[in-house]
């Protein structure tokens, strides 16, 4: 197992442990321990309002990391969706999907986030319909490309030939020729997504508080700084290992899928 | 090469013209508008009725449009009903800081990026390359607002050495911004440097396993000149594109960098706008973030075509 692997697996179990594990509250209010450092109460102290940063910090991945999880699913099925279909269509449906693609790709998508959840809301449900929207577009050119290749091989005439239907064609030949390229891409732009979501978090137009997220409580600390820097640290370090980590393993994958 | 440009910038503010109608229109999709948001929970009917026919906003939609858009021509973006100011008022002092910024950081990153890819495509293999290219990484894919806590830690809490947080006013004088300027740059530095050394560096492998440049060295011809006159005017037009891309970022997508720091410039009152949903203020920010975009693309396909002999030679015949 590669390094980028365990980090990364071990984000994902912490994520789903911080429900399990015997932590205290994240919104629990001490304000007789406020801005502590390390002790036996706190291991990682307690932030300006008195809350645990241990525990906030174990469980702020769990919004990033579900609503990236959630949205990166919905762009990978969307833009493998639009990047078959165009390729397989080919002709001036493909070009008018490609050229569509192209302008949501120039689109800044920090900017149109922020738009989406002042205006219309903050709802997860509207963040990760946004997010899914805005970063299927790379997905899809990535899937183009790699399928336009694959479907001009001898072996997808053979598909053809034998009468196997578009979708057995999609599925049975397609798919598995791209599935590095796909994977890799889906990888990255999951990185993408989670960055955008904890900027918009930071810039408060994510989570809202008191909901332990890693962007928000960044946020939350910087006013502190001078006082512990444990509550800063500590969500820093996590945001940044998860990152690394899911660049690791894309590396690594990448640089497997090379012939 | 003039007529080139000619038909270019027409182009460009045909572009120009379509692209800021339709953002005029999508603004005018959000739902609410100025005295909405002004007016918040205390809205009531009679109010709303009041302060929309206060500032023109019972007009049809074209009618609207053609009133900014006449404005706009005037040199005159419109009222901030939020803000109770004109916006171009709002903009100018914040356009000069966030210039200020982004002039720092470029002087920082761009030369030196380019330097380093050569560099380090040159040493190929080595373990220094290698060190400096997982740290351009690293740098690459971090949040801005991690890259710029952990500064903000290092450099203005535990080192005292650099102011943290401007306090100054956004129209104060660029002499009492300058001192405010050197984190917020150095961030967005460390950003847009990876980007550019790594272009840098790909491309200059690349036009290095090209024919000429081993039939010159083959002539016999000494390395710092098949360095200077073979290799970088072909391998540059493709890092001279990532940073016309990334100056136009800087320009215009610094909204995390300049909130760590309350940076008196355009992103943050981007921010700001938003967040209180100042429809005037956030039209005319998106129009200047289009102006620049557009400018961007142009100069650098103006920049790679005078720097290509072959493309210079095509406009010629």
């Amino acid at each position: 197992m590669s390094a980028g692997a365990v980090i990364v697996g071990g984000h994902l179990l912490l994520a789903l442990a911080a429900s399990v594990l015997p932590l205290q509250s994240v919104v629990a209010q001490d304000s007789n321990a406020i801005l502590q450092g390390a002790s036996g109460a706190h291991w990682l102290g307690t932030d300006s309002l008195g809350r645990d940063v241990l525990s906030r910090t174990l469980h702020g991945g769990q919004p990033s990391i579900g609503v990236a999880l959630v949205a990166v699913l919905l762009a990978a099925v969307l833009g493998f969706g639009l990047g078959t279909f165009a390729a397989l269509v080919g002709g001036w449906l493909d070009d008018a999907i490609m050229r569509v693609v192209d302008v949501l790709l120039a689109m800044p998508s920090l900017l149109v986030l922020m738009l989406v959840a002042s205006f219309i809301g903050r709802e997860p449900v509207v963040l990760v319909a946004t997010l899914a929207l805005m970063y299927a577009p790379p997905i899809a050119r990535v899937v183009r490309g790699a399928s336009g290749n694959v479907l001009t091989r001898d072996f997808i005439l053979a598909a053809r030939l034998r009468g196997a239907s578009r979708r057995a064609i999609v599925v049975g030949e397609v798919l598995p020729n791209i599935a590095e390229v796909f994977i890799t891409e889906v990888a990255m732009q999951f990185t993408w997504i989670l960055l955008a979501f904890s900027s918009l978090s930071f810039l408060g137009l994510g989570t809202s508080p008191p909901t332990a997220e890693w962007g928000l409580m960044i946020s939350d600390a910087r006013g502190f700084i001078t006082v512990s820097p444990l509550p800063l640290l500590a969500p820093v370090a996590m945001l940044a290992s998860l990152v690394l980590g899911v660049n690791a393993l894309v590396d690594r994958r990448a640089q497997a899928a090379l012939p | 090469m003039t007529a080139y440009l000619l038909r270019r910038l027409a182009i460009s503010l045909g572009v120009f013209t379509v692209m800021s109608v339709l953002v005029f229109l999508g603004v005018e999709a959000l739902p609410g508008d100025a005295c909405t948001a002004l007016l918040g929970r205390s809205a009531t009917a009679t109010k709303l009725a009041q302060c929309r026919g206060a500032n023109g906003l019972n007009a049809s939609v074209s009618h609207r449009l053609i009133d900014w858009a006449s404005g706009l021509l005037r040199g005159d973006l419109g009222f901030s009903i939020k803000r109770g100011k004109s916006v171009v008022d709002i903009v100018l002092p914040r356009l000069r800081n966030s210039l200020a910024l982004a002039t720092v950081a470029s002087l920082m990153a761009f030369p030196l990026a380019i330097v380093v890819g050569v560099w380090s495509a040159r040493r190929k293999g080595t373990r220094v390359a290698r060190a400096v290219d997982t740290v351009s990484l690293v740098l690459m894919t971090m949040p801005e607002f991690v890259t710029a806590s952990v500064l903000w830690l290092l450099f203005a809490v535990w080192l005292p050495l650099l102011p943290g947080v401007t306090m100054v006013s956004s129209n104060a004088s660029l002499l009492e911004i300058l001192p405010n300027i050197w984190l917020p740059a150095i961030t967005l530095a460390l950003v847009v440097f990876a980007h550019v050394m790594r272009s840098m560096r790909a491309s200059f492998l690349v036009t290095e396993e090209r024919p000429f440049v081993e039939a010159a060295r083959a002539r016999g011809i000494a390395e710092r000149v098949v360095v200077r006159r073979h290799i970088l005017p072909a391998a540059l037009p493709a890092p001279i594109n990532v940073i016309a891309v990334t100056a136009a970022w800087l320009l215009t997508g610094t909204f995390v960098v300049e909130v760590v720091f309350n940076f008196p410039g355009l992103g943050r009152i981007a921010v700001d706008a938003i967040s209180d949903r100042d429809t005037a203020l956030i039209l005319a920010l998106t129009l200047f973030g289009l102006v620049v975009f557009i400018a961007s693309s142009f100069v650098s396909d103006a920049v790679t075509r005078a720097l290509d002999p072959r493309m210079r030679a095509q406009v010629a015949s």
